[in-house]
C-alpha cells in the first residue's frame, strides 16, 4: 500500500480510536515507523480526537489526585507489586504492611530464641550438677590426699631406722588401753600413736608426759581429729625414763592427774 | 488553549520515564479532566468514574516505561489505558447500560448542561466548532470514544457493513479536523 492509500484507508483513524485488531495495530505501527508523513497524519488525527475529548472534559473531585499520590507514595515506600482495591478507599489511606519475609524472619528469630533459652536452662542445670559433682570429687580427693599424707607420715615415723618404738601398756585403771611411742634416737623427737586409746570424752583430752628424773614433764597434747588418732609429733626429749598418757581437761594440765593415767611405759 | 504549559510533551515523557512525581502532577493537572470526561460519558456515575480515573492514573504511572512516543501521542496512549479500564469496569462489575447509543447521544447533546465541565481547554470554543459536525458523524465518533464499541459492534449498532465503519470513521474525523481548524 502506498502512503496515499494508507492515509485514505481509514486505518489510521481506527488506530487512533483504539479500534484496530492486533494485526492492524502492528501494520499501522510499521507504517508510522517507516513514513514520517504517516506519522504526521496520525499525529493530526490524534490531536483532533484529543480536542474532541477536551470538549467533554469534566473536572473530577480534588480528592482523586490526593488518593492517587498517596497511593503512589505508599507503593514506593511499601511493596509495589499490587494495586489494592481502589474502590475500598473513601479517603486517602496509606497502607503499611509488614512484608511477609519480615514476619517469617521474626517468627524464626523468636523460635530460635525460645530454643536457646531452653537449651541455656538445660545446660545451666547440667553445669550446676557437674560443678557440684566436681566439688564433691575435689573434696574427696583432698581428704584422700590428707589421709595419704598422714599415713605416709605414720609409715615414715615407723620405718625410720632411728625410731625406737615404745609400747605404753594399759594401767589397772584402763587395762585394755594401748599406745605407742616412736622416739627418734638421733634427734630426740617423740611421736605418739594413740590409735588404741579409748575415745576421749567431750571436754577431755589425752596428754603425754615424759618422766625425767622421777618428775613428769609435759610432752604435749594429743589432738584428736575427727575422732581418728594419727601418729603425731610431740615435744622433743634427749632423755627420759618413762612415758605416760593421762586424760586431762581439754587444753592440758601442768601436772598429771595420776588417777587418770591410761598407759605407761618405762624405757 | 489557555493552559500554560510547563513542559513540552518530549520533556514530560522524559521526566515521567524517570518517575518524576512533579511531572506526574503536571500530567494529572492537564489531562485528568479530559480523561474524566471520557470515563464519565461512558459510565455516567461520578463515584465509579472517579475510581476508574484513579485506577487509570496509577496504571499510567506504573506502566509509563511502556509508552513509546513513536507509536502515537501521549494522550492517545493514556486514553486507551483509561478507556480499556472503563470497558473492564462496565463488563466486570455487572454494569448495565441499556442503550449505549442513547447515552452517548445524550452525552453529546447535554454537554452544555454540565456545570462542572472543565473550561481550561477552551472547551466552550471547541464545542461551538463541534456543532458544525453532522449528527451521524458525532455519533460514530462517540460510539467508539464514549461507547467503547468495537468495529463489529459499531457496524451492528448503526446497521452498516463492517467495511464502511472505517471509511465513515475517517470521514467523520476529517470533518472534525476541519471544524477544529
Amino acid at each position: 500500500m502506498n502512503k496515499e492509500g494508507i492515509i485514505s484507508s481509514g486505518l489510521l483513524e481506527l488506530y487512533a480510536m483504539g479500534l484496530t485488531s492486533a494485526e492492524e495495530t502492528r501494520q499501522v505501527e510499521g507504517w508510522v515507523n517507516q513514513y514520517p508523513e504517516i506519522k504526521q497524519e496520525l499525529d493530526a488525527i490524534e490531536a483532533s480526537l484529543e480536542s474532541y475529548a477536551k470538549a467533554h472534559a469534566i473536572v473530577p473531585s480534588s480528592s482523586v489526585k490526593d488518593k492517587i499520590f498517596s497511593h503512589i507514595a505508599s507503593e514506593q515506600s511499601a511493596d509495589a507489586n499490587k494495586i489494592p482495591s481502589i474502590k475500598a478507599a473513601p479517603a486517602p489511606q496509606k497502607v503499611y504492611r509488614i512484608p511477609t519475609y519480615f514476619k517469617v524472619a521474626a517468627a524464626a528469630i523468636i523460635i530460635v530464641l525460645i530454643g536457646s533459652v531452653a537449651l541455656n536452662y538445660s545446660y545451666y542445670s547440667k553445669y550446676q550438677s557437674a560443678n557440684n559433682e566436681l566439688q564433691v570429687a575435689q573434696e574427696k580427693l583432698r581428704q584422700n590426699e590428707q589421709a595419704n599424707l598422714a599415713m605416709k607420715t605414720d609409715i615414715n615415723v615407723m620405718s625410720d631406722k632411728n625410731s625406737l618404738p615404745v609400747v605404753l601398756k594399759g594401767t589397772p585403771h584402763a587395762p585394755d588401753a594401748l599406745a605407742k611411742i616412736y622416739w627418734m634416737k638421733n634427734t630426740g623427737e617423740v611421736y605418739v600413736d594413740p590409735s588404741n586409746l579409748p575415745s576421749a570424752p567431750a571436754g577431755k583430752q589425752y596428754q603425754l608426759w615424759a618422766i625425767i628424773d622421777g618428775k613428769p614433764v609435759d610432752a604435749g597434747m594429743i589432738s584428736t581429729k575427727q575422732g581418728i588418732y594419727h601418729i603425731q609429733k610431740m615435744k622433743t626429749f634427749g632423755s627420759a625414763q618413762a612415758f605416760a598418757i593421762t586424760l586431762e581437761k581439754a587444753g592440758g594440765s601442768p601436772t598429771p592427774t595420776m588417777d587418770q593415767m591410761y598407759v605407761i611405759a618405762k624405757i | 488553549m489557555q493552559d500554560v504549559k510547563k513542559y513540552s510533551e518530549d520533556e514530560l515523557v522524559h521526566l515521567l520515564k524517570n518517575r518524576d512525581q512533579s511531572a506526574f502532577s503536571y500530567l494529572y493537572d492537564n489531562y485528568s479532566s479530559v480523561l474524566y470526561g471520557v470515563i464519565y460519558k461512558m459510565l455516567e456515575n461520578h463515584e465509579l468514574s472517579e475510581d476508574v480515573l484513579q485506577e487509570a492514573f496509577i496504571k499510567i504511572w506504573n506502566n509509563f516505561s511502556n509508552y513509546d512516543s513513536d507509536k502515537g501521542r501521549l494522550f492517545t496512549w493514556m486514553l486507551n489505558i483509561t478507556r480499556n479500564l472503563t470497558i473492564d469496569t462496565i463488563r466486570s462489575k455487572g454494569y448495565k447500560k441499556q442503550s449505549k447509543i442513547q447515552n452517548s447521544e445524550n452525552a453529546v447533546n447535554n454537554i452544555s448542561d454540565k456545570a462542572n465541565t472543565a473550561e481550561s481547554f477552551d472547551a466552550l470554543g471547541i464545542r461551538k466548532h463541534l456543532t458544525l459536525l453532522k449528527n451521524d458523524q458525532k455519533q460514530i465518533i462517540d460510539l467508539a470514544y464514549f461507547g467503547g464499541l468495537t468495529q463489529e459492534e459499531i457496524s451492528k449498532t448503526l446497521d452498516i457493513p463492517l467495511g464502511t465503519v472505517k471509511t465513515k470513521m475517517r470521514t467523520a474525523i476529517i470533518e472534525l479536523r476541519k471544524v477544529l481548524k
